[in-house]
């Protein structure tokens, strides 16, 4: 059965120390000046001293209907059997149409590929060997869990079941598998 | 591709790892200085220890193709489950990074003009010989000083000192946590005192920020507290990360003492101490209750700022929770001079909720020697060996800074650690008498000591100063010789004890091969400079893999076995609390001191400072238009130490000023402006950081900015250096004092 691969950020764990970001750099090796992902803080809100934070994980929101996907005119962008968004650096001309279409930022083009590139779950080098992301498995404040929702069982599963996990901009239907647990943070 | 995942899937797919496997590690077994790229399509795992902060966390290095690719925690040891920090993981930056110093360098212009030329390591070992020998007939072993940031090194570096016969060792342990320290010495005859957040119900931090300074398995620990329903309270003038994960008090800066105070007033006013613990293991008790009997939460409100109804409720809640409750004695502690009586302070509000040895509060770390006395545990009790060294000569001349001298400050401060600062004021005064040579090891004066100018005018008068490192520090760039120093991920050290709740050794191993070749380990680089100098009998081993032979040789553990687990704990013992399941059980173990008392009031403290149990001194606030400037530590930065290394420098490459909104309008200033920085003495430029996120009396900054070593090629001339603002005062146990400078600020 194919998997439905997905990551769950809970907000309220994260303490935006970018242990994920500086351990997807070297997993990936992404360039200098580049990210796949980064947990910038959200902004402080309120005022002194009634004052909240916190940080958000952003990255490829792997989308079941991405729209990067759909507009790549080489096909270089898929979907691969277990759902995640992939580029095939070999198809990719560059043509950065992927870039305008992501409405989460989240590609960029790799300075010493020149193909597109973004966050891939760690798919091949990790995921598809059992083991996480390398994001989630260093996390400092676990706040970041990873894992098949079509298995019931699965940790992310049973964590959704209970919790509710919100996509970012629900409204354009692009249907991410990264859900955002919002509990305990001033949104 | 393919192929390289099909194996990998092999080695990996089980969840076990190459090293534990066996058979396949063959990397682990390789010398560092023979090895020879092992070129294979293969990732090997080598099990060691981070050094990117000096916290010396379990890692697991993976190397392929001879490189250092990834670095994760250690898969097997539960307190990092994998988990490794932002500057953990970016240990292959600073290992490839070309900017490191990669030969010996002698001086060749004036000092801080930057020029020197590179020379071999025998060129470098016989000037420092020669200068230090000079030194030594000229005004005695004692004109050399030693400082290093505390760690294993300590014992070869500080041995070329003490042979010398110099007392005049130091860490660097005054400018952070070293009133810590004077504090459970003092109260408890032991040190060695630890949080056990993970289990704790309820939480108080007062500046001790476990989110941005972080040691991963407590960062870990208190999350896990907080999962589990524990609540956060945080007393900070500065909107921390910690900070906000709990509830947030910005409380007046140099007040904390008297929110301690008050919490004493009404934990004693309203009974909700606990007496059987208070009888049984401490004295002094009835002198605390006089000090504390006037300090009543309204008294505390006018000194802190916060309101007595919360300090009513916090207390009551702290008490309410016990003994699973921590107030948090903290980690950097150099508020004011007299930081060391908050330290104690907070100690003996702990123990009135008789929170030492239970789950959830305070423990003892239990290494071997300690499990000795208890019949059901000295089965784990397997203690690491030492390798033997002749004695030193003794030094003709006491310390500097009075370390140890009875009647006096000097009595309390920790003799391994020292006065650091009193070194500067030695060279400049010539008081008790001069020191004429410093050797540094991997610490950086300029930048972690107050007063970094002080510290330039000491540089310049001295007739030696070695600094050995990885990089051209501000402290190198003034030096006479430079020596480089290979990184963690290439050599051996010593096994570290690193026991808590049991027993845990953990072993450092290169990874890969030098990547600089005339870079040297330190036990290589002090060994050969002891040879040299003719004091070869106090390094009497081979290399590092027969010291630690002969260091593990008691446990009945082999350099292969160790090399291969990496972190290692006695099999099947749990942790550890000598009162988990007897509240009356004798802390006699526990308690290193003469009394066997939990010393609430301290005699010691008494003849050295006349000061027996902790006295409030109120320090000065601000007056308009000046800002108390507050210093704090960044997730991805570590101290003086990183921020030069190439992907924490582009995470983070400089600070800014954080001023209040409130405090900015009436300025006239605004987010992002470029502003003038001054105490009096000193400025530093900066850029201004408008937030809701800071009292109103107080600006803040990150520390480890403002870096005047050119050769530091990212971090040179970025940002504000805390310490250059901040007069180089030292506390009454010798500590920094970092949280009692004003300053006003103006647009540049």
């Amino acid at each position: 059965m194919a998997k439905k691969y997905s990551m769950i950020i809970n907000l309220a764990k994260c303490i935006g120390c970018q242990a994920c970001t500086v351990a997807c750099k070297f997993q990936n090796n992404v360039p200098e000046g580049q990210f796949r992902t980064k947990t910038p803080a959200n902004g402080l809100k309120g005022t002194y001293p009634n004052v909240s934070q916190y940080f958000v994980k952003e990255a490829c929101q792997m989308c079941q209907k991405a729209p990067c996907v759909s507009v790549c005119p080489t096909k270089a962008s898929y979907y691969n059997e277990d759902g995640v968004v992939l580029i095939d650096v070999d198809k990719c001309v560059g043509c950065k149409y992927c870039m305008t279409a992501c409405p989460y930022d989240a590609r960029f083009l790799n300075k010493e590929t020149g193909a597109a590139d973004k966050c891939t779950f760690c798919y091949e080098l990790k995921v598809s060997n059992g083991e996480k992301p390398a994001c989630v498995s260093t996390c400092v404040g676990g706040a970041l869990m990873f894992g098949d929702l079509n298995d019931p069982l699965s940790e992310a599963s049973q964590f959704l079941a209970k919790h509710k996990g919100e996509v970012r901009k629900p409204e354009l239907g692009t249907h991410p598998n990264v859900y955002y647990i919002y509990e305990g943070v001033v949104k | 591709m393919k192929r390289r995942n099909f194996l990998k899937g092999i080695l990996y797919g089980t969840g076990g790892t190459v090293a534990l496997v066996g058979g396949f590690g063959t990397f682990n077994n390789l010398d560092s200085n023979k090895a020879e790229a092992a070129s294979q399509d293969l990732e090997t795992t080598v099990f060691s220890s981070c050094e990117m902060c000096r916290n010396q966390c379990p890692i697991a290095v993976k190397v392929k193709d001879g490189k250092v690719c990834k670095i994760e925690g250690h898969p097997n040891d539960a307190a990092f489950g994998g988990v490794i920090c932002a500057r953990g993981n970016a240990g292959p930056s600073l290992l490839y990074d070309p900017q490191r110093i990669k030969k010996p360098m002698i001086r060749t212009g004036e000092r801080g003009e930057g020029k020197f030329k590179e020379v071999s390591w025998d060129e470098a070992y016989t000037y420092i010989a020669d200068k230090l020998y000079n030194v030594k007939d000229q005004y005695g072993g004692e004109a050399i000083a030693l400082a290093s940031r505390k760690g294993p090194h300590d014992w070869f570096f500080r041995s070329i000192g003490k042979a010398l016969g110099s007392p005049n060792v130091f860490s660097h342990e005054a400018t952070c946590p070293m009133t810590r320290s004077v504090a459970l010495e003092t109260t408890f005859g032991n040190e060695a005192i630890a949080a056990d957040y993970a289990n704790t119900k309820y939480l108080i931090s007062i500046g001790r920020n476990w989110f941005e300074g972080i040691h991963v398995a407590q960062a870990r620990a208190v999350s896990k507290a907080l999962s589990n329903g524990a609540k956060l309270v945080v007393l900070d003038p500065r909107f921390s990360v910690t900070a906000s994960k709990g509830e947030w008090l910005p409380i007046k800066g140099a007040t904390d003492l008297a929110f301690v105070m008050a919490m004493a007033n009404i934990m004693i006013r309203e009974n909700l101490y606990d007496q059987a613990f208070i009888s049984q293991y401490t004295e002094g008790f009835d002198k605390w209750a006089e000090e504390v009997k006037d300090k009543t939460p309204e008294w505390a409100e006018k000194e802190t700022g916060i309101s007595k109804e919360k300090i009513i409720q916090i207390t009551r809640e702290f008490a309410a929770a016990k003994p699973k409750a921590i107030l948090d004695f903290g980690w950097r502690t150099a508020y004011t001079p007299n930081d060391y009586q908050l330290r104690r302070a907070i100690l003996i509000v702990n123990m009135m909720i008789g929170n030492l040895e239970v789950p959830g509060g305070y423990y003892t770390t239990k290494p071997a020697n300690f499990l000795k006395s208890f019949s059901d545990q000295a089965a784990y009790a397997k203690g690491l060996g030492s390798v033997a060294q002749p004695s030193f000569p003794k030094a003709s001349k006491g310390r500097i800074d009075g370390t140890g001298v009875k009647g006096t400050p000097g009595q309390i401060i920790p003799a391994y650690d020292g006065a650091v600062g009193k070194i500067a004021e030695s060279i400049l005064t010539e008081e008790p008498y001069p020191i004429r040579a410093w050797l540094v090891h991997r610490f950086n004066p300029y930048i972690s000591l107050t007063g970094s100018m002080r510290m330039v005018e000491a540089f310049k008068k001295l007739d030696l100063l070695v600094t050995c490192d990885v990089y051209m520090t501000d402290t190198a760039y003034f030096s006479d010789v430079v020596l480089p120093e290979c990184t963690y991920l290439e050599r051996y050290e010593p096994i570290f004890d690193m026991s808590g709740l049991t027993p845990k050794y953990v072993i450092r191993q290169p990874a890969v091969p030098l990547v600089y070749p005339d870079t040297k380990p330190y036990w290589q680089i002090y060994k050969e400079l002891g040879e040299k100098m003719g004091l070869g009998d106090y390094f009497k081993f081979k290399d590092m893999e027969d010291y630690i032979t002969q260091q593990i040789a008691p446990t009945g553990l082999t350099l292969a076995q160790i090399k291969e687990l990496g972190v290692w704990t006695p099999p099947g013992m749990n942790a550890f609390y000598v009162r988990a399941n007897d509240s009356k059980a004798s802390l006699d173990s526990v308690l290193s001191n003469q009394s066997k008392k939990i010393e609430i009031f301290s005699e010691e403290v008494e003849e050295a400072t006349k000061q027996g149990v902790p006295k409030y001194v109120s320090h000065p606030q601000p007056e308009e238009g000046k800002f108390r400037f507050v210093q704090g530590k960044v997730a991805v930065h570590t101290n003086a130490g990183t921020a030069n290394v190439p992907i924490l420098n582009e995470l983070m490459p400089t600070n800014t000023l954080w001023m209040n909104t409130v405090s900015c309008r009436k300025l006239g200033l605004n987010d992002g402006d470029e502003v003038v920085i001054s105490s009096g003495t000193y400025e530093q430029k900066g850029k201004l950081k408008m937030t809701e996120g800071i009292r109103p009396d107080s600006v803040f900054c990150y520390h480890g900015f403002g870096r005047i070593s050119p050769e530091l090629k990212r971090a040179f001339g970025k940002g504000i250096h805390d310490n250059y603002l901040i007069p180089h005062e030292i506390g009454e146990v010798g500590n920094a004092v970092t949280s009692t400078t004003f300053v006003t600020v103006r647009k540049a």
